[in-house]
């Protein structure tokens, strides 16, 4: 477990992609504003929010991994290791973030109602608008960390 | 409970993004049927020996409720329990610290009015007295027609709980310094300590407490009726937090469950105003803030069988449990603590 000081160690403006990619990345939500956009829209005890962000694929995508047709074999045991400021980390297998495989529509958000993430909710965050729970929906992101278990 | 209608017209008075209370649609608002509820929930008639009103128990200045480890009934008799805060209770899907079936607030109101172990306002017995009691006078006169329009005798039971639970309804609170800081974009509203203290807050690493006190309303209960967290929390968002040995008769949910993984499990009520409703948890056992804090770092008092998962011991350092109080503190919405909409009628008539 993180001890506190750790928290602040992280830059938190900007989100970094390590590990089994062709491109490790840094992005600042200025990155994040340039790349395609997209939605998920959440109810929590009758408060709405439109998420506004880049689907995670796209985010993985830009860093190089396997995707649609050459995700197959070796690659599939590929998993993505989400984590947050704080040293909460959840876990995807890379297939199941592919929209060729599955639709699941998890977002890397940067904004919810048109304002920019701040305070609790990190600069950055993950929202798995499908999930029941909000487990996945990773708050406080700060590493996406790619890795190929079999090679 | 029957079935629900959203009040449409009602003039809420609420924050933009927060969502409207759902209302039954044998109990619809009204202007009227708000301020008969708020004169009964004040009148000290309502009990056998007019001594207490609903507002002995539950008080404005602290956030609805009386600053007392157990309730007092008009007898001198004790609750087994603390008075719960009424705020935000329009969105509770049950109600109580225990029972996961109570789901109205019309019914709820009956529980102080008629109980006798203990006694509470003990109407039992006198309840053609007491309505006799409000035909003779004029300021029901005057709002029961209005509130209970077309009724030839609207002096009855049900329409006093359809009233308080109106009025009760209205008792929403939403503009705390976090709410302006959070919803509104105030980034000055609260303190740097009271930011750090959220980030601790909604932490499952470092303070956990959003696990059970979650959302909007900071708390277990699901506006949307659905099932909070089972596998952790028991069916209904109850957990057991290890304050007690849970004996009778405040064995939580199993007290009306019967069933022995519900020994312990109480709800996880709302932290809203939190800094003036001590002293804490179901039975007032704890007396400050710290103390709470404290009792979760520990991983809670008592170990037991029912004891939550999501109550483990938790790593905090001094300054994180000071910045959490500071967190906490900016949940009070002073605007319901002193508004007149909420006040006594009968002072100063």
């Amino acid at each position: 477990m993180m001890a506190s000081c750790c928290i602040w160690a992280q830059d938190a403006s900007v989100v970094q992609v390590t590990g089994d990619v062709k491109q490790a990345l840094s992005l600042s939500a200025d990155d994040l504003a340039k790349m395609p956009r997209a939605t998920a829209r959440t109810s929590n005890n009758g408060m709405e929010t439109v998420y506004e962000g880049v689907w995670l694929h796209d985010v993985l995508k830009k860093a190089g991994v396997p995707e649609g047709g050459e995700l197959r074999g070796k690659a599939l045991t590929t998993y993505v290791l989400v984590e947050a400021q704080d040293g909460y980390q959840v876990l995807f297998s890379l297939g199941e973030l592919d929209p060729a495989f599955v639709d699941s529509r998890i977002l890397l958000a940067d904004t919810a109602n048109g304002k920019a993430l701040f305070g609790a909710q990190g600069r950055f965050r993950l929202v798995a608008a499908k999930d029941k729970p909000g487990a996945r929906s990773v708050r406080m992101l700060s590493k996406i960390e790619v890795v190929q278990l079999r090679k | 409970m029957a079935t629900i209608a959203v009040a449409a017209d009602f003039r809420w008075n609420i924050p933009p993004g927060f969502p409207k209370p759902t209302v039954p649609a044998a109990n619809p608002m009204s202007e009227a049927k708000v301020e008969l509820g708020r004169y009964l929930f004040y009148d000290q008639r309502m009990s056998f020996n007019g001594k207490e009103s609903c507002a002995t128990c539950h008080r404005q200045e602290l956030a609805f409720t009386d600053g007392r480890a157990h309730a007092e009934g008009a007898t001198g008799q004790a609750h087994p329990r603390s008075s719960m805060s009424l705020v935000n209770v329009a969105y509770a899907t049950s109600l109580t610290w225990g029972d996961p079936s109570l789901h109205s607030l019309e019914e709820q109101a009956l529980g102080p009015m008629l109980n006798v172990e203990p006694v509470e306002l003990g109407l039992k017995g006198h309840e053609r007295e007491y309505a006799d009691r409000l035909r003779q006078e004029p300021v029901y006169r005057r709002l029961f027609p209005l509130a209970f329009p077309g009724e030839a005798e609207p002096y009855t039971l049900p329409n006093i709980t359809k009233a308080l639970a109106t009025f009760e309804r209205t008792i929403i609170s939403m503009r705390s310094p976090y709410d302006r800081y959070r919803w509104s974009g105030d980034s000055g509203a609260i303190s740097e300590a009271a930011k750090r203290g959220e980030l601790v807050f909604f932490s499952s690493e470092r303070g956990r407490c959003f696990r059970c006190h979650d959302g909007w309303n900071f708390s277990s209960i699901r506006y949307d009726g659905s099932q909070a967290r089972a596998d952790e929390g028991g069916a209904d968002g109850f957990f057991n937090t290890g304050v007690s040995l849970y004996t009778a008769p405040n064995r939580g949910a199993y007290e009306y469950t019967k069933r022995p993984e519900d020994v312990g499990k109480f709800r996880a009520p709302t932290l809203r105003n939190i800094a003036v409703t001590a002293p804490y948890m179901h039975d007032g056992s704890l007396a400050t803030l710290e103390d709470v804090i404290d009792h979760y770092v520990a991983g809670g008092k008592y170990d037991d069988a029912n004891k939550s998962n999501i109550v483990r011991p938790l790593k905090l350092s001094d300054r994180d449990k000071k910045d959490l109080v500071e967190f906490l503190k900016s949940l009070t919405d002073d605007e319901l603590l002193r508004d007149p909409r909420w006040s006594n009628p009968w002072v100063n008539r």
